[in-house]
């Protein structure tokens, strides 16, 4: 029995039906299916987060610039309150709302008899105290259900103070986990703000779609962006602001870092504005500079090739000599990484990189196309939950609607290996061998462990302390573990010091993984040693 | 603000109730702990959880879907109970609601019968716990899960010789102390929960999923039985309190302690267990406690220095209040995010002790709070050290002001297990850590400070802190200055700073004058005499003169080129500025023509807003007072004698109400009209005082700028001329406590209506040139006269006797007016608490005055006027300059005797 078989074998007949199609061993043949972005089962310690998460947690949170007020009881705004090291600073022209959490903290009472006079009155008293040109309301579960007509209200708001307010309805029993959040986060952005601003359009400027400045990777990501001579319009949305978003038509190309969580608002953009995007990913040295010379082909200007060029030689000068040491510390070491939608894919370029192989892997919640790559989008089954999520349409805006390239133009860049409206996935980059869990839950995750024995953990708070107390090195992707940046040259050097330094530590010689004094196995391992 | 009460909460000071039965849960042995509700509340509280504690948190979830809404839960809370006890084989699994469960009214109680039925050979227990995130905080969520324990499990009511130990959320750390205390008593104990284990594990070679330790199903068993039960947390409301429904289900007496925090707490808990345990305190514990004194005595001389803001869990907070006050370290923020209304009548007391010590002039006790309250109370008490836990992190990152982490959660720091509070020890761990940062705190600062302090005379302090304490306070107006409140109020927030009724800063540096050009009044207060031609008197509704508009305009001109700091001119009565509308609008209009920059400003009962309210703004008022004494119209018909509208004179209830509908529309067209309004409102005791906070609150929601909470001047010949009169700590508690909702003015002098100058040093009597000076001829007097008199500064007869804590002393010889010296005296009249000392203050003031013939004062109480006169000192009470006071007092004085021997000559004339 291989590993994956011992692992599902403990389940009940009901949960083995399920999830024995969300965990797969990579064979090295076709291409192969893995479930993905179904239902969690209840009961099963899964480690994803709900609607609201996705879309306050993840995509409007981080905007600067934003009252964001929770419409709903205190806890989900507590808990979204400074969690996600989302970094932000603000400045003379840029309000930062970043350490503030808002909410109607509603009671019992607003529960029975409605709570839409409590946020009218929440939007006053944000507008004199915080006096901010943007304000978002999130809805939590009991708003839905009550029947609080959040969009209304913003939109009387709107008008009475003149300033944006928006609102969406993200209650957290929508969709399946935190991707429906997204999605209804990302048409908000869309409907409401992207293309209501009037700057002039700059040469060879881009948005940097689906970086949330964890840690400050969106801060390394645009010094090398401006390096080489680019105008970043926004980023969404780490870091970002309503006041720089509210221009992002008027850029050249997107750039998308995080596919999971903001694909959608890439492709409207292309419909309405006729924006390109390309999938970029700057975690790993390899990846950078491919992503950097992909930016350069597509605007096509040889000087800006010429800088891209000398950029990179100079940023890999700065850290080449660390990197080798640390490589030199890392190689040959077995890693597990376990995140979100995206991030878990890039991560693995780096760790290559260092010399360590991945050996099981998986996301929260991931489509299959962030799996199996763009083209299976159309074979991809709409499920009911997914259904209740709305999908907006958007046409083409002709007052703003501009190509950069030519049809043909696009085609070739394509050809030429620039990916335009492509991403192959997580099956691009992942080791024949691996095992990839889908919805990863507790008991997989320490069962897996046991028999895979990787060397380093990659995943978030709730599961670190399973690994670390297992004698396992444990690094949290989501958040870094107050560390970072991790993207970009320099991020590379943090990350590759921070494992190095986290498996290098005296104390793993005083604890031993319990695995490696006593055998606890029977039986081969099925040609994983 | 309390925001909870209000509308927007900004950073919350609390989390929801499953986060507490989550952390209850922890402390039963192989239990687990299902969510009903979106995946995202297991997800969120496991995350902090497991940041908290730094270990594995496991916390089911039912996983509900949009489905689950509409066709309800069972089926998913089924489906996560099989799943639940397949892959971890739990004893015991608390189910706890979530909002989302309780809105759609999921009966889990029932689910759970259903589970039963369909699963007849389960032996898990299963214990419900309702907990909307809407019902509550962690707080109540915790006691609210040991509560669902207590009365779900099967009890075995057999009686035994265990006692019961309950407490709220205490460390691991903490509770390993309490089982060690408990041993070192050789009491058995029964412990709920005991999360010492679970949540502070010890490394171990393999790892259980299923926490292995905590209090066994088995043991919660016996809880009915125990010969007593001690319930660590004296603030659970009774009907969440697993103790009493011991006691009144199964008769277990039981005691409620304070957390045993601090020495008098810890004494308390020793105390308990060595009569439940019939044996003396154990010789370690009598050790420890020495130690902790000893530690006590060694770091009280640093302590005077800390202003403490202390937030958390109301028991934490309670006990950290005490041990704060014992070690003279003064609490001047004690809040919590939970709503415990007992909560500042617990700690009320000691706090006001310990204030009247160390000079500590105002403390807060705030209930129900969110952070931006603690935040913008901290800045203004000028707290320099704060207890909480991490999420005070964003005031000590923006303010520096340090944090003490030692509560519930600590997300930005490891250790929060092993936080240690309790006992002698913990206690003595968190005092070092209070001095220390104290000592820090001086210690850094020590030489700058010191040397620009005492040496180089550094800038004085315009705000009488600490030097960095008044960098905030700077960094706090300009942020404020900088932020407007509304985008039309820009150009007003420059007059508000400068007001100096709107602004404490200016009232130092700004003067006004009131034009007394309105004598009409449109309604009888209760508590107004209006009286045109009295000098002596300093209150609202006084003048000596009425002004035609063209005499104030011409007035106005000769004030403002003898005092060229006049930036606001106000229409203040002494009627209503509205009921006299023509010679406002003129008046108005004069000034405004000459001086288009000066800042107007007018009073009124608001009964004619409505109808001015537009005009008022388009004649450049940018500022209005409207007094509001009721916003109920019951209490109103009790204040206002008859309201005069339209031609009819209504009373009681239909005047009130039509006063307070035409306040309340004539408030709300001037916040339309960008007009900034104050709200007056007159304390009256037994009448309103405790409708006041309903006031500002509706006003607030209005919009208003500030509330201004008076004492009733009580007039001779009014209405209320008897009424009990506020003290100076009542009327500061009404507005702390509106403070809450309003930003609240503590600088009101009450001033006449023809008031001029700055607010503390009125001028009026500068300006008065009609003054009808007395022209009877000046009686030689053939001795000298002695007077005491009250005064804020020496030049005018303004103070109140009550409220004096000196007197001036003068003679009167031959006319003419000489001070003599200042005598101190203790004031007689400074808040209930001191009642008692009462009779003994009086006598010292009268020793103090035994040589003079005579006291002026401005207002005096009747009783201490009986005392005086029955020692013979007669009493005068006017408002004057001081040498003319004294002469007026002294003709009186010396005519009475005249006029006594005339009598007397007269008498024996007559024989």
């Amino acid at each position: 029995m291989d590993s994956r078989d011992k692992v599902l074998d403990k389940y009940s007949s009901k949960i083995y039906k399920n999830r024995k199609e969300h965990v797969i061993e990579i064979d090295g043949g076709e291409p192969q299916v893995i479930a993905a972005d179904t239902r969690a089962i209840p009961g099963i310690m899964t480690n994803r987060g709900c609607c609201y998460a996705g879309c306050k947690g993840v995509v409007i949170g981080p905007l600067k610039d934003v009252v964001n007020i929770v419409h709903g009881p205190i806890g989900c705004a507590y808990y979204t309150w400074g969690t996600r090291r989302n970094k932000a600073k603000g400045d003379e022209n840029t309000k930062d709302f970043t350490q503030y959490s808002f909410s109607t903290d509603m009671q019992e009472t607003d529960i029975v008899f409605g709570g839409e006079k409590k946020l009218r009155q929440a939007i006053k008293e944000a507008v004199e105290i915080f006096n901010p040109e943007c304000i978002m309301i999130s809805s939590t579960c009991p708003v839905g259900l009550i029947g609080d007509d959040i969009h209304a209200i913003a939109a009387e708001a709107e008008k009475q103070y003149g300033i944006k307010v928006l609102a969406f309805s993200c209650e957290g029993y929508k969709g399946v986990s935190q991707s429906g959040g997204h999605h209804i986060a990302n048409n908000g952005l869309m409907k409401y703000i992207i293309g209501t601003g009037d700057a002039e359009p700059v040469k060879y400027s881009v948005n940097l779609l689906g970086e949330y400045n964890i840690g400050g990777d969106g801060w390394e990501v645009e010094r090398i962006l401006k390096r080489i001579g680019y105008h970043v319009v926004s980023v969404m949305t780490g870091d970002g602001s309503y006041d720089h978003m509210k221009n992002a038509h008027t850029a050249d190309l997107n750039l998308v870092q995080c596919h999971r969580s903001i694909n959608y608002i890439a492709e409207m953009m292309k419909t309405k504005y006729g924006m390109d995007w390309i999938k970029v990913n700057f975690i790993g040295l390899e990846s950078i500079k491919k992503s950097l010379m992909d930016i350069a082909t597509y605007f096509g200007d040889p000087e800006l090739l010429a800088r891209t060029e000398a950029v990179i030689a100079e940023e890999l000068d700065e850290i080449e000599e660390g990197m080798a040491y640390y490589k030199s510390k890392l190689d040959g070491k077995k890693a597990a990484v376990y995140v979100g939608g995206s991030r878990t894919h890039h991560y693995i370029n780096l760790l290559k990189y260092l010399g360590v192989d991945v050996v099981l892997a998986g996301y929260e919640f991931g489509h299959r196309d962030d799996y199996e790559g763009r083209d299976v989008i159309p074979s991809i089954k709409i499920d009911a939950d997914s259904k209740n999520i709305e999908s907006i349409t958007v046409t083409k805006d002709e007052a703003n609607y501009k190509t950069f390239h030519s049809p043909e133009k696009l085609e070739a860049l394509k050809a030429a290996g620039v990916p335009l409206e492509k991403y192959d996935g997580l099956w691009s980059d992942i080791s024949e061998g691996a095992i990839i869990t889908d919805d990863f839950n507790h008991f997989e995750t320490e069962e897996f462990l046991k028999l895979l024995k990787p060397d380093i953990f990659f995943s978030g708070i709730k599961d670190k302390f399973i690994v670390q107390k297992s004698g396992v090195p444990s690094r949290q992707l989501h958040s870094y573990d107050y560390s970072g940046p991790y993207a970009g040259f320099r991020g590379a050097l943090n990350f590759a010091k921070d494992i190095t330094m986290a498996t290098y530590t005296p104390v793993w010689n005083m604890v031993q993984a319990p695995w490696k004094s006593e055998p606890t196995l029977v039986g081969s391992l099925g040609g994983m040693e | 603000m309390s925001k909870n009460l209000v509308n927007l909460n900004v950073n919350p000071c609390k989390m929801c109730m499953p986060m507490g039965t989550a952390n209850a849960f922890y402390g039963i042995q192989k239990c687990m702990n299902i969510l009903h509700g979106s995946q995202g509340c297991s997800t969120y509280i496991r995350r902090h959880m497991a940041t908290h504690y730094n270990e594995p948190v496991d916390i089911a979830s039912s996983s509900l879907t949009e489905e689950g809404t509409v066709y309800g839960g069972e089926k998913n809370l089924i489906i996560g109970l099989e799943n639940l006890i397949k892959l971890y084989q739990p004893e015991v699994i608390g189910v706890s609601t979530t909002c989302l469960a309780e809105t759609i009214g999921e009966d889990i109680e029932f689910i759970i019968k259903n589970f039963y039925a369909s699963h007849p050979d389960e032996k898990v227990t299963i214990i419900p716990v309702k907990s909307a995130g809407y019902g509550g905080t962690q707080f109540e969520g915790f006691t609210r899960a040991l509560r669902a324990i207590v009365s779900h499990v099967e009890m075995d009511p057999t009686k035994h010789d265990k006692i019961n130990i309950i407490t709220t959320m205490v460390s691991p750390a903490d509770t390993r102390y309490l089982k060690d205390v408990l041993d070192q008593f050789g009491l058995e104990y029964i412990l709920l929960p005991d999360l010492s284990e679970n949540l502070d594990g010890v490394h171990q070679s393999s790892y259980y999923r299923l926490p292995m330790h905590g209090t066994p199903i088995s043991e919660i068993q016996k809880m009915a039985g125990a010969r007593a039960t001690i319930e660590i947390s004296d603030t659970i409301k009774p009907d969440e309190s697993p103790g009493v429904y011991l006691y009144e289900n199964y008769g277990v007496p039981y005691k409620r302690l304070n957390l045993p925090m601090g020495l008098r707490d810890t004494d308390a808990l020793m105390d308990l267990l060595s009569e439940l345990s019939k044996k003396t305190v154990p010789e370690k514990i009598v050790k420890a406690r020495g130690r902790y004194l000893d530690g006590m005595v060694d770091s009280h001389k640093y302590n005077a220095l800390g202003r403490i803001a202390i937030f958390g869990e109301p028991d934490f907070v309670v006990s950290a209040v005490r041990l704060c006050c014992e070690n003279g370290a003064m609490p001047v923020i004690a809040a919590t995010g939970s709503n415990c209304p007992q909560l500042k009548e617990k700690i009320e007391a000691e706090l006001s002790k310990l204030a009247d010590v160390l000079f500590v002039d105002n403390y807060v006790i705030l209930n129900d709070v969110d952070f931006e309250t603690i935040e913008e109370e901290a800045i203004r008490l000028g707290a320099n050290l704060m207890l909480g836990n991490s999420d005070g992190r964003r005031i000590e990152e923006k303010h520096g002001i340090p944090l003490i982490r030692c509560a519930f959660p600590i997300h930005d720091r490891v250790g929060g297990q092993r936080v240690r509070t309790l006992g002698y020890e913990g206690s003595q761990v968190l005092l070092d850590q209070i001095t220390n940062t104290i000592l820090k705190a001086v210690e850094g600062g020590f030489r700058e400070t010191l040397y620009n302090t005492y040496y180089n005379e550094g800038p004085k302090s315009k705000y009488g802190l600490e030097p960095e304490t008044e960098a905030k306070m700077k960094v706090l107006e300009n942020k404020k200055a900088t932020d407007p409140l509304t985008p039309q109020a820009q150009t007003i927030e420059e007059k508000t700073a400068n007001h100096p009724c709107y602004s404490c800063g200016a009232s130092q540096k700004n003067a006004r004058m009131h034009l007394p050009i309105a004598p009409k009044c449109n309604i009888q207060c209760n508590y107004c005499v209006r009286k045109f031609d009295c000098p002596n008197e300093s209150r609202p509704g006084v003048t000596t003169e009425i002004l035609s508009p063209e005499a104030a305009f011409e007035k106005y001109k000769l004030v403002k080129e003898k005092v060229p700091n006049l930036t606001v001119v106000g229409i203040a009565g002494p009627g209503d500025a509205l009921a006299n509308f023509d010679e406002t609008r003129k008046a108005l209009t004069l000034i405004h023509e000459y001086d288009p920059n000066v800042t107007f400003c007018v009073s009124t009962n608001g009964l004619m807003l409505p109808y001015y309210a537009k005009e008022l703004a388009s004649l450049g008022v940018s500022h209005i007072t409207v007094t509001v004494n009721a916003v109920d119209p019951a209490i109103g018909a009790k204040i206002y004698k008859h309201v005069d509208f339209m031609g009819n004179r209504y009373h009681g209830e239909a005047g009130a109400s039509i006063l307070l509908a035409n306040q309340l529309s004539g408030i709300k067209l001037l916040i339309d009209e960008g007009v900034i309004v104050k709200i007056n409102t007159v304390t009256l005791m037994g009448i309103n005082d405790t409708h006041i906070e309903e006031v500002v609150k509706t006003v607030k929601d209005m919009g208003c700028f500030i509330s201004n909470v008076m004492p009733l001047i009580p007039v001779k010949g009014s209405a209320f001329e008897g009424l009990q009169i506020a003290t100076n700590h009542e009327i500061n508690a009404i507005r702390d406590k509106c403070g809450v909702h309003l930003k609240q003015m503590y600088h009101c002098k009450q001033c006449r209506a023809d008031a001029i100058g700055k607010l503390d040093s009125d001028i009026s009597l500068d300006f008065r040139e009609n003054e009808a000076k007395s022209k009877a001829v000046v009686l030689a007097a053939p001795k000298g006269l002695r007077f005491a008199i009250t005064s804020k500064g020496g030049m005018l007869v303004d103070q109140h006797f009550g409220q004096a804590s000196e007197l001036y002393i003068y003679d009167y010889l031959d006319d003419e007016v000489r001070f003599k010296e200042k005598r101190v005296i203790g004031n007689y009249c400074s808040g209930e608490e001191e009642c008692d000392e009462k009779e003994d203050k009086i006598g010292t003031i009268l020793k103090a005055l035994n040589d003079c013939d005579g006291a002026i004062t401005m207002r005096i109480g009747d009783l201490p006027t009986k005392r005086l006169e029955s020692k013979g000192i007669k009493v005068f009470s006017t408002y004057d300059r001081i040498e003319d006071a004294v002469k007026t007092a002294a003709q009186e004085i010396l005519r009475s005797e005249l006029s006594k021997s005339q009598e007397l000559l007269n008498v024996s004339g007559g024989i």
